[in-house]
């Protein structure tokens, strides 16, 4: 069968790579990756054939992790190029601009490839060479130390885009007994996680686009986001299969440029509109009353809130059309600024769509406003109310659509507790409170010993980066930090440690994301190494194949924690080693084939089978394929039934339903049948959380509208005030890894502030004059883009751009960065100040001399205030802001902050927070999930 | 076979995957691109709307940058897509003028003109280009137009689809679905010196064509907010090679009416006109060889022959001429006089190389203002006034006879020159973009240049000064007369570099 040419999409993926009948093919056929012969562009109209060996690995842009295939030229084992990999089953061969810009990151002439330790005073700038196994020995020496001595919360890992996605990075701290991951998700996602998980237990959605009937985003996941590729193609799949979209956003994003209705929505006033279309289908009837009568909690609400009402499902239902009566569609347009019959024509739509209802929130609202995760609950009411949840074309539970394969031995949760990531104010936070970490440090909550920064720039991501950069330069309150990266940042250069580690083709990683309603595992691999093996050489560890390609010294991470580990417990005393040995050959160093090996033979349902018919080892299999699909057409995961032996063996509480054996619960009884249910305390999604009204949050019990902190009513335009939505993606970059890529770059270099051309009149400018936004702690100044794509009181800054370095040839991508001079003007004063823009360069790429734009942008971040939602954890993004001209002395670029201030103001949204213990004790629900989960009894403040 | 693209705007998501891809594949230098995506919005908020268009070359079947190449570097191979062999490229960027669509640009590490090949090397082995298979959206369609079966073929046949300028002629291969018509038409956009999310380039469309006055008027009109840069191709030195071989084509052609109809035989006549003739005609082929971004390889054109180019023509008609010129030469030295079929085969070289020009420029399909039916007859007499010119004051100064004459053949030349060039500017426009063009040059950023030194300096002050010279004798009058000929040389460098400016400011994407 012909895999193009035929209109239906690939699906799951290309089984078959051949060309139809006279046409073209997509991709080399798979049995001829080994050795593939293409002309060399370079040489075309000459024909002069290359042989390339291709491998696959998976991109490390974003969190999609799409497949790659990497040609590596047999000849000079150079990477020529990255296409997509045709057999894997979520990006199905194809990519966004960033997977094949990873070429640009491979061969970035400024990338880092030896490691370096920090010479002069920490952020002085002053570097020198160290071998590894200095470093090595430095920082086993000190984690070994702070665990003997029990500070083993003296040891924090803290990582933005993991790279080990699944329980493998997990595996190795737990396995030094310590709780100390730290993750960038609470600037992040940690607001919608939290919505979903008070709905069905798991913190993702996992919408089924390609079937959907109607598609609502709260979202730009048409040119950005998780999981942008995979979604894109489902997304217009089901468009051009007819499917209706609505895009819930309060900028014209691509996104909402392509849908059939977009809402553009006063920032944080989504809940009420989401809450007025359940309602709209509440009073039409138009929801699913079985499903919701099967799966919801109502019995347990109306029991605990309602005791006096009759216990059906009737009175449950006129109970929510009394609690929804409020939300009426003329409330929704007043809150939100939409036109109510917008909003009643969408309520339309959804009724018609029924159970295909694909939705999603991810950051967005979720992640801009104080009480976001309730934008994510209402949205997921609207789904569970249509029966969605789950269900074909639906929205179904994260969980469902990830596979995570079992490591050998996985160490037990840890007895401890780090309070400097979960700290007591923040019971229900999703995750850690990873961008309070210096205010904690600074008020004596204590000290790192060791400090890891992987893929992570918090100077430059976080909120209130200048309190990053007065912790990170105290050596007394971070002893010693490492800087695990490919590439300079702001956060490494007040590293005492800059280790290299490699780009997507220079690691091993097991990646499952739910991309669609199917389970499938991605295999990144440092393809140089593969591609070497392949040719008969043998090597022990990644960083000796970089060493022979010409990659300096740079390593993977799986060999860099192995290493650090058996140095942290050479002779095994701390029980720490025996996890990093072979489960072949007892008592030796484990390698990454040995993990990877196992892993594929024993934790892949499927898998070894598949690898025997090819007459292939799993690990040759996932070698040569880079993927596979472990289940497709997974719906409605929630009905499987328990089978007779879990029913015998387990209990039943009667007036719940709740299954359990051993305390640990297992399903739900519904109508006297037994199914496996949602993971929540009820086994049932929750309308209704006991949690949050037992741990303090009563009023939130049930999906329900919060005013955020920049409601219309907070904002006095007539003094100059405005809402600045300052969290937007662009298509071509991702965050600070993207600064790398040249062809990335060239396209978007600037972030100017979208500003309505009624407040450009208002403020007498025009797209190109400066502004001067100024927020609670300090002030920024950019340049104007008026466009009609915003909302009237609202300006809008893209968060990718505004890179900065403070050397001019070291410390920072030239391609992407301005050189600036930073000053501390007074104590906690800082003033930064552009001295000049991106510059044409001399390197090893003749490009770089190429460069014709000058613009690295504004760095915004710097001048936000540190805003937790006191139930989420979530830093809520969106800012009040003053907007006026420019004084005389201030130009482009130009910052100032206050660390003083951002002191008060983290006080004062501290002061919002109900802190543990709740009910028995407890710092955290034990049913609500949490990363790198510790050991029950860590659970409870002694 | 007939290898075409369709682009599904409807899918299409503006993501750039295809412009990051193709330049991975092809090793594209940063700053130039083989394909890109241009970003319009329109419409008031909440009524606002953002689309995208998938540019590129359109491998056309009637392809003007294969005909103008002179060195067939750019050619159709036998499947229809439109090639290119960087080896014999001389860099002339008449290929960027031919095309309507932008399509071409100089790579900055070969200096030789590149474009989108169809990933041909790819396209030889079996595979789509990289564009096609890295669309998350599938919104390329690639395919064999002649093979009814194909998907591209059901698409052209069942989905309404646009081409690009069809009036062109060029018979474009590339189709797009769901298309937004104004971005199509790149003349009636507005736009700002910046970009949603990058700069602008300062060499980009210098000047705001129409839009100053035009559409921006329009609230809601649309806009551009995010392009690539596509600066002129020509610049001062394509002016001064239309200026040199003014005076190169019009040295002989005065001189032969001055022989053949007024019988003067003089110094001027005999040996000035040829060697101006010479030199000019040599300053002309230096100027046009250092416009080449590949200088080194100026004898391709005599090597590598396009027949249908007229470049290649224009080559053989200046070494005709510069012959011609030294046979005059020759005569007047060594049998004393200029035989009169030699002055009119002269002439009519002189016309020639005039003329030709006019030729060329109609090759260069995209540039509408060049393609004036008048424009012929304006480089004729354009040689006119800059042959009398020169003749006048090497007359003058060498104390010729005949400067009468030229006197009133400059006058004469230029009442006729600046009535072509009001018929130029004033006649009703053949298109918009012609339109466009006009105003910029009478009404726009290049008005002042044009009224001011064009018109005053280059025909007003020269009349002038001749009508008063006219009464006059002795040397004053010869001053005024040399004066009036530096003017008129002036004012006619000075159109020149309008003329080459004002074709190229009509954004062609």
């Amino acid at each position: 069968m012909a895999q193009r040419n035929d209109d239906s999409p690939l699906s799951p993926a290309a089984r078959n790579l051949d060309a139809p009948a006279g046409g073209l093919a997509s991709f080399p056929p798979s049995d001829r990756w080994s050795d593939w012969e293409e002309y060399d562009p370079a040489e075309w109209p000459r024909k002069v054939g290359r042989h390339y060996t291709l491998v696959p690995t998976i991109c490390f842009n974003c969190e999609a992790g799409c497949g790659l295939l990497a040609y590596v030229d047999r000849e000079s084992m150079r990477i020529r190029k990255f296409e997509g990999n045709p057999l894997h089953p979520g990006s199905r061969g194809r990519n966004c601009a960033k997977g094949p810009a990873t070429i640009n990151q491979v061969n970035d002439p400024e990338r880092i490839l030896y490691p370096m330790r920090r010479a002069g005073r920490r952020g002085e700038g002053r570097w020198e060479r160290v071998t590894w196994d200095a470093a090595l020995d430095d920082i086993a020496g000190r984690i070994r130390r702070a665990l003997v001595e029990d500070r083993r919360n003296e040891i924090v890992y803290h990582v933005g885009r993991p790279g080990h996605e699944l329980v493998y990075n997990q595996r190795v701290l737990h396995a030094w007994g310590i709780d100390g991951h730290n993750s960038h998700t609470n600037v992040c996602s940690a607001g919608a996680r939290t919505g979903y998980a008070f709905w069905h237990g798991a913190d993702r959605p996992s919408p089924d686009h390609a079937n959907a009937r109607f598609i609502l985003l709260l979202s730009s996941h048409l040119e950005a986001g998780h999981y942008f590729n995979p979604h894109a193609q489902r997304i217009i799949e089901a468009k051009a299969r007819g499917a209706k979209v609505c895009v819930i956003d309060t900028r014209l994003s691509n996104t909402a440029s392509k849908a059939d209705y977009w809402l553009s929505t006063w920032p944080g006033s989504e809940a009420a509109v989401l809450l007025a279309i359940c309602r709209l289908v509440l009073e039409s009837g138009a929801y699913d009353r079985e499903f919701v009568r099967r799966w919801v909690n109502w019995e347990e609400y109306l029991r605990a809130e309602h005791p006096d009402k009759a216990p059906t499902f009737e009175s449950f239902e006129r109970v929510l059309r009394e609690l929804y009566a409020e939300y009426t569609p003329e409330f929704a347009a007043r809150e939100s600024g939409c036109d109510a019959a917008t909003i009643v024509e969408v309520a339309r739509e959804v009724g018609r769509a029924g159970s295909a209802l694909a939705t999603h929130v991810w950051r967005n609202a979720a992640a801009g406003n104080l009480g976001g995760w309730q934008v994510a609950r209402a949205l997921e009411f609207l789904a569970v109310l249509m029966g969605a949840i789950g269900a074909p074309g639906g929205t179904g539970v994260g969980i469902a659509n990830k596979f995570i394969p079992a490591p050998p031995l996985m160490p037990p949760g840890p007895k401890a507790w780090n309070e400097l990531m979960w700290p007591r104010e923040f019971p229900l936070a999703f995750f850690e409170m990873s961008f309070l970490l210096p205010h904690f440090l600074r008020e004596g909550r204590g000290k790192l010993a060791m400090y890891f920064t992987r893929v992570y720039n918090p100077v430059w991501t976080n909120p209130d980066g200048m309190s990053w950069v007065e912790t990170l330069s105290d050596e007394r309150i971070v002893e010693r930090h490492a800087c695990l990266t490919p590439i300079w940042s702001e956060t490494a250069w007040f590293a005492d440690y800059v280790l290299p580690m490699g780009h997507a083709s220079e690691r091993h990683d097991l990646l499952s994301q739910e991309t669609h309603a199917a389970r499938w595992i991605g295999f990144r691999q440092p393809v140089l190494r593969a591609a070497m093996e392949r040719a008969g050489r043998r090597f022990n560890s990644t960083w000796e194949a970089h060493r022979e390609a010409g990659l300096g010294e740079v390593w993977e991470e799986d060999e860099f924690w192995i290493e650090l580990s058996w140095r942290i417990d050479p002779d095994g005393a701390l029980g720490i080693r025996k996890y990093f040995e072979s489960p072949y050959r007892p008592g030796e160093k484990l390698t990454v084939d040995d993990l990877y090996g196992w892993m594929f033979e024993h934790s892949v349902p499927g898998l070894p089978e598949a690898a025997a018919k090819e007459r292939l080892t799993p690990l040759q299999y996932m070698r040569k394929y880079g993927a596979f699909l472990v289940e497709d057409s997974v719906y409605n995961t929630h009905e499987k039934p328990l089978n007779d032996i879990e029913i015998l063996e387990s209990e039943v509480e009667e007036e719940s339903g709740i299954v359990s054996r051993q305390g640990a619960a297992l399903g739900v009884r519904i109508d006297d049948r037994y199914h496996v249910g949602f993971p929540t305390a009820s086994r049932k999604l929750e309308f209704y959380s006991s949690t949050l009204k037992e741990w303090g949050w009563p009023e939130y019990s049930v999906p329900c509208y919060i005013r955020s902190h920049v409601h219309r009513s907070n904002i006095d335009r007539g003094r100059g005030e405005m809402l600045l939505l300052p969290t937007f993606r662009l298509p071509t970059l991702v965050h600070t890894r993207s600064g790398n890529a040249k062809w990335l770059t060239e396209i978007s270099h600037s972030n100017p502030l979208w500003l309505h051309p009624e407040d450009a009149r208002r403020l007498g400018v025009a797209t190109g004059n400066l502004l001067r936004v100024t927020t609670e702690i300090g002030y920024f100044v950019d340049k104007v883009w008026v466009t009609e794509s915003i909302r009237p009181g609202v300006i809008a800054c893209s968060h990718h751009l505004g890179r900065w370095r403070l050397r001019a040839d070291t410390g920072g991508e030239r391609w992407s960065s301005a050189l600036v001079d930073l000053n501390q003007v007074g104590p906690g004063q800082w003033r930064m100040r552009q001295r000049q823009g991106v510059e044409p360069f001399r390197s090893g790429d003749p490009d770089s001399e190429r460069v014709w734009w000058h613009d690295a942008g504004v760095h915004q971040n710097l001048t936000f205030p540190v805003q937790p939602d006191p139930v989420s954890g979530q830093h809520c993004w969106h800012q009040k802001v003053t907007v006026a001209r420019p004084g005389a002395d201030d130009r482009y670029g130009d910052i100032f902050v206050d660390t003083n201030k951002s002191r008060e103001i983290y006080r004062r949204w501290m002061a919002m927070t109900r802190p543990a213990p709740g009910p028995g004790g407890l710092r955290r629900p034990l049913w609500l999930a949490r990363a790198y989960r510790p050991a029950p009894e860590a659970f409870y403040i002694r | 076979m007939r290898y075409g693209f369709v682009i599904d705007q409807d899918r299409c998501i503006g993501c750039h995957a295809c412009t990051v891809a193709c330049k991975e594949e092809h090793n594209v230098a940063v700053g130039v691109f083989r394909t890109w995506v241009k970003y319009i919005e329109k419409g008031e908020f909440p009524d606002v709307s953002r689309h995208f268009a998938v540019l590129r070359c359109n491998h056309c079947d009637n392809a003007p940058c294969v005909e103008i190449c002179p060195t067939t570097a750019l050619f159709r191979r036998p499947d229809g897509i439109v090639d290119f062999d960087n080896s014999r490229c001389i860099g002339c960027k008449s290929c960027m003028q031919a095309c309507p669509y932008d399509a071409l640009y100089i790579d900055p590490k070969s200096n030789t003109a590149a474009k989108c090949n169809y990933c041909a090397h790819r396209v030889e082995t079996g595979l789509e280009p990289a564009c096609v298979i890295v669309c998350p959206t599938q919104a390329i369609i690639p395919g064999d137009l002649d093979d009814p079966t194909s998907r591209i073929s059901r698409t052209v046949t069942a989905q309404k689809v646009t081409a690009r300028k069809p009036h062109k002629g060029t018979r474009p291969k590339l189709f797009y679905v769901g298309v937004d018509g104004d971005l199509l038409e790149p003349a009636t956009l507005t736009s700002e010196r910046a970009y949603v999310w990058s700069e602008r380039r300062p060499d980009d469309d210098t000047y705001e064509v129409g839009a100053s006055n035009g559409a921006a008027a329009i609230p809601g009109g649309a806009r551009v907010v995010y392009d690539v840069a596509h600066p002129a191709p020509w610049g001062g030195k394509a002016a001064l090679y239309l200026w040199t071989k003014s005076i190169s084509a019009g040295a002989l052609m005065v001189a032969a009416m001055l022989t053949t109809l007024l019988g003067v035989d003089d110094l001027t006549t005999n040996i000035v006109s040829p060697l101006a003739a010479l030199i000019f005609t040599g300053l002309t082929s230096l100027i046009l060889i250092a416009d080449l971004k590949r200088p080194d390889r100026f004898y391709y054109l005599l090597t590598k022959p396009n027949f249908s180019s007229w470049l290649v023509w224009g080559c053989y008609i200046l070494m005709a001429y510069s012959a011609a010129a030294t046979a005059w030469l020759g005569c007047a030295i060594f049998i004393l006089r200029v035989p009169t079929m030699l002055a009119v085969i002269s002439a009519v070289l002189g016309i020639a190389t005039a003329g030709y020009t006019a030729f060329l420029f109609a090759q260069a399909k995209g540039r509408e203002l060049w393609q004036s039916s008048l424009f012929l007859w304006h480089l004729i007499v354009q040689a006119l006034i800059a042959g009398s010119a020169l003749l006048m004051i090497v007359g003058i100064i060498i104390g010729a006879a005949s400067i009468s004459y030229l006197a009133a053949m400059l006058a004469a030349s230029i009442v006729l020159g600046f009535a072509m060039v009001l018929g130029e500017l004033y006649l009703p426009a053949i298109s918009e973009d012609v339109r466009r063009a006009a105003e910029l040059i009478t009404g726009g950023a290049l008005s002042r240049r044009f009224w001011g030194l064009s018109t005053i300096v280059g025909v007003v002050i020269p009349l002038a000064l001749l009508w008063i010279a006219s009464a006059e004798t002795g040397t004053d009058g010869a001053i005024l007369r040399v004066i009036a000929a530096l003017a008129a040389l002036g004012g006619l460098a000075a159109f020149e570099s309008i003329w080459i400016e004002a074709g190229q400011a009509v954004p062609l994407s």
